[in-house]
C-alpha cells in the first residue's frame, strides 16, 4: 500500500517539478545579470551641482575592452583610458544613480565600489543627507572608504594616474597604504557611520586633492578633514593626524625626525611599532585623560657625522622622540580644542568605563571638552641600527 | 465501442495462447535417456539438426568389440587431442590390456568411468535435457548402447585471453593482472590470493538461452549470512534470456534502480575484488567478462584505489583528498562558474571579475548556454574518442584542442576562461573512474539549476543530493557509512588514508560477527631495533 | 500506533537538537535592534530560563516512551481536551514553518539574490524540504551532524577572520539598556530558539533508548548556544553601535573581512549557513507537522499529506506578511504571545497531571 503510495507521490512529484521548470525558463526572468550587462562601478564621488543645487553624481565605470588592450600594445588608438566617469544629477543620491542609466543603458552594479569621494562644499554644508544611500543599497559593501575631495570630486575622479590604470583603485590603493607615513587615516562607511551615530565622537575622513603639475594631474593626500556632527568644520595637517593616530593607537610606520640643538644635524627615525593605552578619570569634577604611548623605532638616517650608537646618544635621542610624539599629541588636541571636535572619542571612553558619570556630563559635553586635561607619558626605544654600525665619515682625531 | 471490444478479445486470447507456451527451451521434454542408443542419436539428431558443428561418433570398444557407443561432441569446443587420447583411446585400445576374463560390464556407466576414461571431470547424466545441456556448454557425451545413463566429460579447449593489465584500472605500485573472459581463471586468480577453507564459491546457472555461468565468493565466517542469502534470492529472481555481462546482472540486483549513483561496485582487479572478500563482502564472478561485481559498495569505496595501500600513508592522503576535490570539482565546476558570473558577481575580487568581463566582451552567448554548449562538446568528443580506432586517436586530440580551444575563443564564441572552466572539469571527471556517470549527470543538473536560481539553486540541489545519498542503501548498508551514521573508527580510510598498522579492525558496517572483527591484531606498528645493534662500538 | 518506523540512536538526538538551536543564527540580527551590545546576555540568560522547560519535555518524553505529542495529549487530557490542545500545536507548527520560510526568502531577497522573484525561492525551498521529509525522520537524523559542523564552522572561522577588526571595548557599558528591553529580548530569545524545541516532543518518541536523552538534550543545546554566542560576540565586537542600524549585522560584519586581496568577499559563507541551516530546521518542522496531522487525522503514513502541506505552507509564506518590517513588529510582539502557553504552561502541565495521576497507564490489548 505505501508501495504504491509512494509510486503515486514520485509521478505527481515529478509532474510538479516539470510544470515547476517550465515556468521558471518560461517566464524569462529569475534576478540574474550577465556580466557584461553590468557596469562595474569601481568608485563614485558627490558633489553640488552649481546650476540647479543638485547633486552631481560621478560614477566611475570599468571599461573592460580597454583594461585588456592597453595591457598589450599600450598607449595605442584613443585616450585609452580604462575607465568612464559618467555623471548623472538628481535630488537625492539614489535618483541620480538611476538617472546614470539615461546614459549607461545599463544598471550601475555598485558591489565593487572601492572609495566614495565627497566635494567640500557638500561636506561643509552636512553630509548626513548623502550617506544613506551608500550604507542602504544592498549591493554597496561597508569596506569602502570615504574621502573628502579639496575641491570637487568630479575633479580628482579625472586624473589619471600614471601606474595604475584606474585612477578609483589608485586612490583606494593609496589611502590603505597609510601606514608608510601615518599622516592620514583609512576611514572606511562603517566607521563614519558609527562615528555618525555617536552623539559626542566627530568623524574624520581623509582629504584628496589633484595637483596640477602641467598636463599630468596627479592626486595627493592633504590630511584629515575634521566633522562636527555631520558637518566639515576644519582640517588636520600631517602632523596632527599623527598626534591623533598616537592616541588612537594606529600609527603603523613613520618617520620621526628629530634635530640636535648644539650640533647641526638631524637624525630620523622609523617608527616600528606603537601602543597606546588611554585611562579616563574623572577627578572632583574635572576630567584628565592619561594617555601612556609604547613606541619602538629604529635608526634609519643620521646626517651629522657623529657616532650615535651609544647609550647616552640613545637615552638623548628616545627622549627626543618622546618629546616629538608629544608635540604632535598637543598639535592634535589643541586643533580639536580649537575646532570643539572629540575626535579622539573621548567622550565615549568615559561612557564605557564611567557610565552612571556620563549620563550627567552627556549633555554639556561641548563644554566640558575644553577643560580636558592631557596627562602623557610617552616611552620610545629604539631596536635597531640597520646596516651601519658608524656613519661613513672621516675619522676624528683623539683629542 | 466494437473495435475496443475486439481487441480486448484479442489480447486475452493472445495471452492465452502466449501462456500455455513453455517460456523455457523446452523442446526437449525431462524424460530420461532410453538405453537404445539408435533411439538416443536419433532424438538428439533431431533436436540438434540444423547446427552443423555437432558431431556423432559411433564406435566399438571392449574385448571383441562388444560394446557400440557414441560420442557426441561439439566441434568448435571440444578439444580433439583430449577426445582421442584420453577418451577413444583408453576405450578402444587400453581396454584390450585389461584381462578378458575380468569381464567388466561396460553397460554400466560407472564402470566405464572409473575404469578407463583418464578424464578426471566427469558426470554422469540421466534426463535428456541435462545432456543437452551439457552437450552446448562443450562437453563430450558418451552413449553407450545399453545404458541407462549417459556420460558427460568436460573436454574443452576453451579460447580466451591471456592474463593481462586491465585497461580501465592502470596503477603505478601493485599487481598488474587483471581478471579475465574466462571465469574459471578468474577463480583461479582468486584462489591463489586467498588460501582459506572458509573461502566459498557457489555456483548460479543464469539466463535461459546462455545459460551462464555465475559464480558469488566469499568467506564464510567473516560475511553476513543475511547478505548472502539476499544475493542468492536476487540472483534467482532473474529470468531473462541471455546474460551477456555482469552489467546485466548488476542492473537486475541493485537497490536504487532509478538513482545516478551506482549501489554495486565492479572492477577488473584480482587483488581489488579480493581485498574486499577479506572485509565481508561478496563478490559476484560472471563468465564472458573480466568485470566482477562486488556487493555491498558504499560511496566512500569510489575514492579508493588499490595503490593507496600498497603505498606509504602520507601521498596516498593526499592523492585521496586529491580525488574527493576533483569528484566535486568535475561536478560543481561549471555551475559555480555560472553562478558566480551571473547571479553573484560581488562575490568574485574586483580584478577577477574585470579579467572575466574583458574576456567576455564579444561572446554572443548568455553564460549558462555557453558553458552547457562546451560540457556538451566536451562529452561528443569523450565519446567519440572510445570509439575511434587507433590509427585516427591522435585525430582526436588535435580537432579536441582546436575546436574546444583556440579557434573558438578566436573566433568570439567562448570566453577563455570557459575553456578552463571546462577542461578542468574534464580532467577532474577521470580522476575518480567509478563515480564518472553520476558525476556526468550531476554536472547538467547542477549547471541547471545554477542557471535557474544562481547559488540558491546549487545549494539547493546539493542538500536534495544529499539527503538522497543519505537514504540509499546498498543491501542493507547505508550508502554514505562511515559519514553519514557517523562512525569515527572507520572514518581512518576514508578521506585520509591511515597507515595500515591502525586499521586493525575490519568496517563494521559489512561484517556479521562484530566482536571477532580483527583482521590484523593491533599494536604493529613497526619502530627500529631496539637491542644493541652492533656497529662501532 | 506508530507513524514513524525508524529509529534515531541518542547521538543523532544530541546533533538534531544542536543543528536546531543553532538555526537561529538569524534570530540574532532580528533581536539586536531591542537589546544591542547585550545580546550575548539575553542569549544566557534564555539558555539558563529555558533549561528547566526543556527538561521538562524530556522528562515527558520519557514518562511517554514511544509517544509522540498528540498521543501524549490524548492520554493527558483525554480525547476531546487532548484533540484541542493538538489543533493548537498544530496551528502553531503551520505558522511557524511558514515563518522560517519566509526568512529564507527574506534572507535571499533583501541580501543575496534580490532580483529573483519572491515565490520561486520560496518554492524551490519548500520543494526541497518536502523531498526531505519524504525521506523520513531517519534520514535527516543521520545527516544532521554535517549541518552542526557547517553551523560550528561558519561561526568560528569568521571570529577568527575578524580578530584584527574587533574592539571588546565594544561590550562596555555593561547594564546600560532598560531592563524593559532586556526582558523584551529575554523573551523573544526563549520562544525563538529555546521555546521552539517544544516540536522535539514529536521526534524524542522514536528514540530507541531513553537513558541518556537529559544529557545529550543538555549537550546539544550548550553546543547549539555557544555557536549563538560566538556569532553574537562577533557581531558586536566588529560593528560597534552600528549593529542596531543593520538588517543583517551578520552579513555586515562579514563583509569587512578583507585580508589580503583573497579573502575578501566572504558573506556568502553567512549565506550557505544560514541557508542550510534554516532548511534544517523547517525539514524537522514539516515533519512534526506532517506527523502531527497525520496522527490527528488516524492515518497509516504522513506521506500523502506531505505536498499538499507543502502548498498551504508556500502560500501562508507568500501572503501572511508585506515586508520584513512587519514581519518582524508581529513576530516580536504579538507572536512570542500566542506561543507561550504552548511552550512553557502546558508541556510542564502535562507532566504534573501526568504525575499525579500516575500516566502512562498500562493499557491491556494496545501495544505502542
Amino acid at each position: 500500500m505505501t508501495k504504491k503510495i509512494n509510486i503515486k507521490i514520485n509521478i505527481l512529484t515529478s509532474k510538479l517539478v516539470l510544470c515547476l521548470l517550465m515556468l521558471f525558463m518560461l517566464s524569462g526572468c529569475s534576478g540574474g545579470r550577465e556580466i557584461n550587462d553590468l557596469e562595474i562601478v569601481i568608485g563614485m564621488g558627490v558633489d553640488k551641482d552649481e546650476d540647479t543645487g543638485n547633486i552631481l553624481l560621478t560614477a566611475q565605470v570599468v571599461k573592460e575592452g580597454e583594461m585588456e588592450k592597453s595591457s598589450g600594445s599600450g598607449g595605442g588608438g584613443g585616450d585609452g583610458k580604462a575607465f568612464w566617469n559618467v555623471t548623472g544629477t538628481g535630488e537625492s543620491v539614489f535618483e541620480s544613480v538611476r538617472q546614470i542609466t539615461h546614459k549607461t543603458g545599463n544598471r550601475l552594479f555598485v558591489s565593487h565600489n572601492h572609495v566614495i569621494i565627497f566635494g567640500k562644499d557638500l561636506a561643509s554644508e552636512g553630509l548626513q543627507k548623502y550617506i544613506d544611500f551608500f550604507l542602504r543599497a544592498h549591493e554597496m559593501r561597508p569596506t569602502a572608504i570615504i574621502l573628502i575631495a579639496e575641491g570637487r570630486a568630479l575633479d580628482v575622479m579625472n586624473a589619471k594616474p600614471e601606474t595604475e590604470k584606474l585612477p578609483a583603485m589608485n586612490i583606494a590603493k593609496l589611502v590603505k597604504t597609510y601606514g608608510f607615513t601615518s599622516h592620514f587615516y583609512k576611514v572606511n562607511m562603517k566607521d563614519f557611520a558609527s562615528c555618525l551615530m555617536c552623539d559626542s565622537r566627530s568623524p574624520i575622513a581623509p582629504l584628496v586633492g589633484v595637483s596640477k603639475d602641467g598636463d599630468n594631474k596627479d592626486i595627493y593626500m592633504s590630511g584629515m578633514a575634521v566633522f562636527k556632527n555631520d558637518k566639515m568644520v576644519g582640517r588636520l595637517n600631517e602632523d596632527e593626524t599623527r598626534g591623533l593616530l598616537w592616541v588612537l593607537g594606529k600609527v603603523k610606520s613613520g618617520v620621526l625626525l628629530i634635530s640636535f640643538p648644539n650640533k647641526q644635524g638631524k637624525a630620523a627615525f622609523e617608527i616600528l611599532e606603537a601602543k597606546s593605552k588611554v585611562i579616563p578619570e574623572i577627578k572632583d569634577g574635572k576630567i584628565v585623560m592619561h594617555v601612556k604611548i609604547k613606541a619602538e623605532s629604529s635608526l634609519s638616517e643620521q646626517t651629522t657625522a657623529e657616532d650615535l650608537a651609544t647609550i647616552e646618544a640613545f637615552e638623548k635621542m628616545q627622549k627626543a622622540q618622546a618629546e616629538v610624539i608629544r608635540q604632535e599629541i598637543m598639535a592634535a588636541f589643541d586643533k580639536s580644542r580649537e575646532l570643539n571636535a572629540d575626535v579622539f572619542g573621548f567622550g565615549e571612553m568615559i561612557r564605557k568605563k564611567h557610565s552612571n558619570k556620563w549620563k550627567s556630563l552627556k549633555d554639556k559635553w561641548d563644554e566640558i571638552y575644553q577643560t580636558i586635561e592631557l596627562n602623557t607619558d610617552i616611552e620610545v626605544k629604539i631596536q635597531k641600527t640597520d646596516l651601519l654600525k658608524k656613519p661613513a665619515s672621516p675619522k676624528k682625531e683623539e683629542k | 465501442m466494437f473495435r475496443y471490444i475486439s481487441k480486448v478479445i484479442r489480447y486475452l486470447s493472445l495471452k492465452n495462447k502466449n501462456a500455455s507456451q513453455d517460456t523455457t527451451t523446452g523442446k526437449v521434454n525431462n524424460e530420461p535417456i532410453s538405453s537404445d542408443l539408435k533411439r538416443n542419436l536419433e532424438v538428439i539428431k533431431g533436436i540438434l539438426r540444423d547446427s552443423s558443428d555437432v558431431t556423432f561418433h559411433e564406435f566399438n570398444f571392449g574385448h571383441d568389440r562388444r560394446f557400440k557407443g557414441a560420442l557426441i561432441f561439439i566441434n568448435s569446443l571440444a578439444d580433439k587431442n583430449e577426445i582421442h587420447k584420453n577418451i577413444l583411446q583408453p576405450l578402444m585400445y587400453d581396454v584390450l590390456l585389461l584381462k578378458k576374463d575380468a569381464n567388466m560390464d561396460f553397460t554400466k556407466i560407472d564402470t566405464v568411468s572409473k575404469n578407463l576414461i583418464s578424464i578426471t571431470d566427469t558426470q554422469k547424466l540421466v534426463l535428456a535435457s541435462d545432456l543437452i545441456d551439457h552437450l552446448l556448454a562443450g562437453a563430450t557425451i558418451l552413449l553407450v548402447d545399453g545404458a541407462k545413463e549417459a556420460l558427460a566429460i568436460k573436454s574443452q579447449k576453451v579460447e580466451h585471453r591471456g592474463i593481462e593489465e586491465p585497461g580501465t584500472e592502470a596503477v603505478v605500485r601493485g599487481p598488474r593482472e587483471g581478471f579475465n573472459e574466462n571465469v574459471n581463471v578468474s577463480i583461479a586468480l582468486i584462489r591463489r590470493k586467498i588460501k582459506d577453507p572458509d573461502l566459498c564459491i557457489e555456483k548460479f546457472n543464469i539466463g535461459e538461452r546462455s545459460k551462464t555461468d555465475v559464480y558469488i565468493v566469499y568467506i564464510k565466517n567473516v560475511a553476513n549470512p543475511k547478505l548472502i542469502e539476499e544475493i542468492r534470492e536476487r540472483l534467482d529472481r532473474i529470468k531473462i534470456d541471455a546474460i551477456l555481462e555482469s552489467g546485466y546482472i548488476e542492473q537486475f540486483i541493485e537497490d536504487a534502480p532509478y538513482s545516478i549513483f551506482p549501489t554495486v561496485s565492479n572492477s577488473e582487479k584480482p587483488d581489488k575484488v579480493v581485498s574486499k572478500i577479506l572485509e565481508g563482502r561478496a563478490a559476484i564472478l560472471v563468465d564472458g567478462t573480466p568485470f566482477a561485481l562486488v556487493v555491498p559498495m558504499l560511496f566512500i569505496e569510489s575514492f579508493q584505489s588499490g595503490e593507496d595501500y600498497y603505498s606509504r600513508p602520507f601521498l596516498a592522503s593526499i592523492m585521496r583528498l586529491i580525488r574527493f576535490l576533483s569528484y566535486i570539482i568535475s561536478a560543481l565546476g561549471p555551475a559555480i562558474y555560472v553562478a558566480l558570473t551571473v547571479f553573484h558577481q560581488e562575490l568574485m575580487p574586483t580584478q577577477l571579475l574585470i579579467s572575466i568581463a574583458a574576456g567576455r566582451e564579444r561572446v554572443p552567448f548568455p553564460a549558462i548556454l555557453e558553458a552547457s554548449l562546451m560540457i556538451f562538446t566536451f562529452d561528443i568528443l569523450r565519446e567519440a574518442g572510445v570509439r575511434l580506432p587507433k590509427a585516427v586517436g591522435q585525430t582526436v586530440g588535435i580537432v579536441g584542442a582546436l575546436v574546444l580551444g583556440q579557434a573558438s575563443v578566436e573566433a568570439g564564441l567562448i570566453s577563455p576562461i570557459m575553456v578552463i572552466v571546462v577542461s578542468s572539469t574534464a580532467i577532474a571527471s577521470f580522476a575518480v573512474p567509478a563515480q564518472t556517470d553520476s558525476g556526468t549527470i550531476l554536472r547538467y543538473i547542477y549547471l541547471a539549476l545554477a542557471g535557474l536560481a544562481g547559488g540558491f539553486g546549487v545549494i539547493m540541489g546539493l542538500l536534495a543530493t544529499l539527503l538522497h545519498l543519505a537514504s540509499l542503501r546498498s543491501f542493507g548498508t547505508p550508502y554514505l557509512w562511515p559519514i553519514v551514521p557517523l562512525n569515527f573508527s572507520s572514518l581512518k580510510d576514508t578521506f585520509i588514508r591511515m597507515p595500515l598498522w591502525t586499521m586493525s579492525k575490519r568496517p563494521s558496517a559489512v561484517v556479521w560477527d562484530e566482536s571477532d572483527n580483527y583482521r590484523q591484531s593491533p599494536g604493529l606498528m613497526p619502530s627500529p631495533y631496539k637491542k644493541d645493534s652492533g656497529g662501532s662500538k | 500506533m506508530r507513524i514513524e518506523k525508524g529509529n534515531i540512536c541518542n547521538m543523532q538526538l544530541l546533533f538534531l537538537i544542536t543543528g536546531f538551536v543553532q538555526s537561529s543564527i538569524s534570530l540574532i540580527d532580528f533581536t539586536v535592534v531591542i537589546t544591542e551590545h547585550q545580546t550575548w546576555m539575553v542569549i544566557l540568560a534564555g539558555l539558563v530560563i529555558a533549561t528547566p522547560f526543556i527538561l521538562s519535555y524530556v522528562a515527558l518524553a520519557k514518562r511517554f516512551p514511544g509517544m509522540n505529542l498528540i498521543q501524549i495529549n490524548d492520554a493527558v487530557y483525554g480525547r476531546f481536551l487532548g484533540k484541542v490542545i493538538s489543533v493548537y500545536y498544530i496551528f502553531f507548527l503551520m505558522m511557524t514553518l511558514s515563518f522560517n520560510i519566509l526568512d529564507v526568502g527574506e534572507l535571499y531577497a533583501t541580501f543575496l539574490m534580490p532580483d529573483t522573484p519572491f515565490i520561486y525561492l520560496l518554492i524551490f525551498f519548500t520543494a526541497t524540504c518536502a523531498y526531505a521529509v519524504t525521506k523520513g525522520l531517519e534520514v535527516l537524523a543521520r545527516v544532521s551532524h554535517l549541518f552542526v559542523v557547517v553551523g560550528i564552522i561558519v561561526p568560528v572561522s569568521t571570529f577568527l577572520l575578524l580578530i584584527d577588526q574587533m574592539d571588546f571595548s565594544n561590550f562596555l557599558p555593561f547594564f546600560e539598556l532598560p531592563l524593559i528591553r532586556v526582558f523584551h529580548g529575554i523573551h523573544i530569545m526563549l520562544s525563538i530558539p529555546f521555546g521552539e524545541t517544544i516540536v522535539f516532543l514529536m521526534i524524542m518518541g522514536s528514540v530507541n533508548k531513553t537513558e541518556g536523552m537529559v544529557k545529550n538534550t543538555l549537550t546539544g543545546l550548550l553546543i547549539g548556544t555557544s555557536s549563538l554566542l560566538i556569532a553574537a560576540v562577533r557581531n558586536t565586537a566588529v560593528l560597534g553601535n552600528t549593529e542596531a542600524i543593520w538588517t543583517s549585522p551578520s552579513f555586515q560584519s562579514t563583509r569587512l573581512i578583507d585580508i589580503g586581496t583573497v579573502l575578501t568577499r566572504m558573506d556568502f559563507l553567512i549565506g550557505i549557513a544560514q541557508t542550510v541551516l534554516i532548511f534544517f530546521k523547517c525539514s524537522l518542522f514539516f515533519y512534526a507537522l506532517a506527523v502531527a496531522v497525520s496522527q490527528l487525522f488516524g492515518l497509516k503514513s504522513y506521506l500523502p499529506l506531505v505536498l499538499p502541506l507543502a502548498g498551504i505552507e508556500v502560500i501562508i509564506a507568500a501572503t501572511v506578511f508585506q515586508s520584513p518590517v512587519d514581519h518582524a513588529a508581529i513576530t516580536q510582539d504579538a507572536g512570542i504571545i500566542y506561543s507561550v502557553p504552548l511552550m512553557f504552561v502546558i508541556p510542564p502541565l502535562s507532566l504534573l497531571i501526568a504525575k499525579i495521576c500516575g500516566l502512562p497507564k498500562p493499557e491491556r490489548g494496545k501495544g505502542v
